[in-house]
């Protein structure tokens, strides 16, 4: 990170008090400083007063429904990137609430890690100027976006269309732990969570790949939280 | 006969014009029937006057009077209209304006009296033409003959005329009558219509579909009215329902939040912790599963929501998904897929159908099972069959394995809720597919027939 950017600020729009700590614990862990309102007028106050990176909002306030307050946002020239967490979790909801606008939604009860993963990508976007580069590089691993095509140097990686599409979602969040929901959601554009764990082995897979060819571990399994893509780092 | 039994405006509008044929004719039969009886009583009159006269005269004087009374109306009397005659006991005629005693006519009757009378055809028209005659034949004392009857000429012309008007106006009247038909059944049928377009667009899910403009005061209006009273009263209710499910799914599930959140700050073994934790994520799969098949029940048929989705293009990415994983449990699976298969859907309910199916297959096969993903075009419609060589479906199951939590007894050991076939099921009906599960001799089959998208 480039010299020391001022903290991000979260705001919170939540009524369950557990719940706003558990998002308030997260958004401290991920050096964000959280502020909470609990109701939805007091929502929408707030952020149009603010300078918020990401607004986390509950969906059924007293006064309204998080998912209204996304275009009132918008019309008010807020860029904030807007997290729901609700307890209306099907995936109908979140393919509603992702379609009216939300850039995220998680489905209530969470796991703590779920949310920092969640809240840790939200926050790494707001502060990333969207890049249009076609080459993303770490160190000797290189991805062509446009080319579609993995080199360790001058070695090709063979990849599935599917796998470039896992490999630059973990590009884009390089460093961070990435979930296995999140993984579905994004590479697979599914909404609900599959009883096995299918993407373990899609991961597995690409994990070897990329591990013969650079001779050295470049994803981490972080155990009951994820996956870390990090090519600079050396497993224990 | 069966476009009348399908159309009841064509069955209306033939009953509207048969009532007006039946009564318009009943009418002018009425009117004819009149009009013959006063035209006979009218002929009738006329013999009596005639009769009357020639009874005052033959009282007077006998035969001479009544000869003379003969001859004198014979001269002013053209047989064409009124006929007499008076014979002597010879036959010689006395007086009359015929030549002699018609053929066939025997007299009867007593003196002048107006019965019986006698009816009969002479060809003393013009050219010879026969005209019907109405009057009386008698023999007097002294074996004297008497005739004299009145042509019915006029009485036929007129019913003649009347009959010739009878036919082209009752022509006329059924071509109205049916005009008049259509235009009512079309009026009345129209205003039913409306109805049953709007209550087909409600059957096909559009809950919120009411009729534009006024209601008018009368019956039609009244229904309209109701059948708007019934849908705003169902409207609620969907929504009463609607909002008790986010209800339940909000007080349920914040609590279970709260309760996940705790877990994390317990003293307690890392293994128990996360045993409580996947306990509470199986609850609210469960809770999903449940939610999400009352929800696609509750929209079945329904047409609003669904967009055009390419099965071949989902299964083939579904397939993707799980080959790996098949593969590393030393299993088979394999696709035949078509380039497209377009159908009206939700994608993300179509995606939870392939992964309960494929999910199901992997967790009851074997390393060394087939599992087989096919699709393929049938009429208008796409099949998609899913089937493997593993245990299959217990025989006494098959029936309700489609049902909310029926689960195989064998199946106890296997993780599961029994909750995927219904909502594979549900999933089904709610596109409008039909699900079966055909028996094998070995492994499991299942074959969704989803309708084509044109």
């Amino acid at each position: 990170m480039p010299s020391n950017p001022p903290a991000p600020r979260i705001l919170i729009v939540e009524d369950d008090d557990a719940a706003a700590r558990a998002v308030a614990a997260a958004a401290r862990d991920l050096g964000a400083l959280p502020t909470r309102v609990d109701s939805y007028e007091a929502g929408l106050a707030a952020a149009s007063t603010g300078d918020h990176a990401v607004i986390v909002f509950d969906r059924m306030l007293p006064g309204g429904d998080g998912i209204e307050a996304i275009a009132r946002l918008r019309a008010t020239g807020s860029t904030a990137l807007v997290l729901i967490v609700s307890a209306l979790g099907r995936a109908a909801n979140k393919i509603e609430g992702l379609e009216r606008g939300a850039d995220d939604y998680l489905a209530k009860p969470f796991d703590p890690d779920e949310l920092r993963a969640r809240l840790r990508a939200l926050l790494r976007r707001a502060a990333m100027a969207a890049t249009d580069s076609d080459l993303v590089a770490f160190g000797a691993l290189e991805i062509r976006i446009k080319a579609r095509t993995v080199h360790v140097g001058a070695l090709h990686v063979p990849v599935s269309p599917k796998e470039f599409e896992l490999i630059s979602y973990f590009a884009r969040n390089a460093g961070e732990i990435v979930t296995r929901m999140q993984l579905l959601e994004n590479v697979w554009n599914l909404h609900f969570d599959p009883q096995t764990n299918v993407v373990d082995v899609h991961v597995g897979r690409l994990r070897r790949k990329l591990e013969q060819a650079a001779g050295r571990a470049v994803i981490h399994t972080e155990r009951g939280e994820g996956y870390v893509f990090d090519p600079s780092r050396s497993d224990p | 006969m069966r476009a009348l039994r399908r159309s009841a405006s064509l069955r209306v509008t033939l009953a509207i014009a048969a009532g007006i044929i039946l009564i318009s004719l009943s009418a002018m039969g009425l009117q004819y029937q009149l009009t013959a009886r006063a035209l006979a009583a009218r002929q009738a009159e006329l013999l009596e006057t005639d009769l009357d006269a020639f009874a005052a005269n033959y009282q007077q004087r006998r035969i001479p009077a009544l000869r003379q009374a003969v001859a004198f109306r014979s001269q002013t009397m053209l047989p064409d209209e009124a006929i007499y005659l008076l014979q002597d006991r010879a036959g010689v005629k006395l007086a009359g304006n015929i030549g002699g005693w018609p053929l066939g006519i025997t007299p009867e009757g007593d003196r002048f009296e107006p019965a019986p009378v006698l009816d009969y055809r002479l060809p003393l028209g013009p050219g010879g033409t026969e005209i019907a005659y109405r009057g009386i034949a008698r023999e007097l004392p002294g074996g004297f003959r008497f005739l004299t009857a009145r042509a019915e000429t006029p009485r036929e012309v007129t019913l003649a005329g009347l009959r010739a008007v009878i036919l082209p106006v009752a022509a006329g009247l059924v071509v109205l009558a049916l005009l008049a038909g259509w235009l009512t059944s079309r009026w009345v049928l129209a205003r039913i219509g409306r109805i049953n377009r709007l209550a087909d667009r409600v059957a096909g899910g559009d809950l919120s579909a009411r009729l534009p403009g006024d209601r008018p005061g009368d019956e039609f209006g009244l229904l309209e009215t109701h059948v708007h009273a019934m849908l705003d009263r169902i409207e609620a209710l969907n929504r009463a329902t609607q909002r008790l499910s986010d209800l339940i799914a909000h007080e349920l599930r914040t609590p279970l939040n709260r309760i996940l959140q705790k877990i994390r700050t317990l003293e307690a073994p890392g293994p128990q912790k996360a045993a409580l934790e996947a306990e509470i994520h199986a609850t609210t799969r469960t809770f999903n599963a449940l939610l999400d098949i009352s929800s696609a029940e509750a929209a079945g048929g329904a047409r609003p929501g669904l967009v055009p989705v390419d099965l071949a293009a989902l299964a083939g990415e579904l397939c993707e998904l799980y080959q790996p994983l098949a593969e590393d449990r030393g299993m088979t699976l394999a696709a035949h897929l078509p380039e497209t298969a377009m159908v009206l859907g939700e994608r993300n309910l179509i995606a939870q159908v392939l992964t309960n199916l494929l999910d199901n297959a992997i967790k009851f096969c074997a390393p060394g099972d087939a599992i087989t993903l096919t699709l393929a075009p049938a009429d208008d419609r796409h099949l998609m069959v899913v089937e493997d060589t593993g245990p299959g479906l217990p025989e006494e199951i098959r029936a309700e394995v489609t049902r909310l939590f029926v689960r195989a007894p064998r199946d106890r050991q296997v993780p599961g809720h029994g909750l995927g076939l219904a909502l594979v099921q549900a999933v089904a009906t709610r596109h409008g597919a039909r699900l079966s599960l055909p028996a094998t001799g070995e492994g499991f089959r299942i074959e969704i027939s989803w309708p084509g998208l044109s």
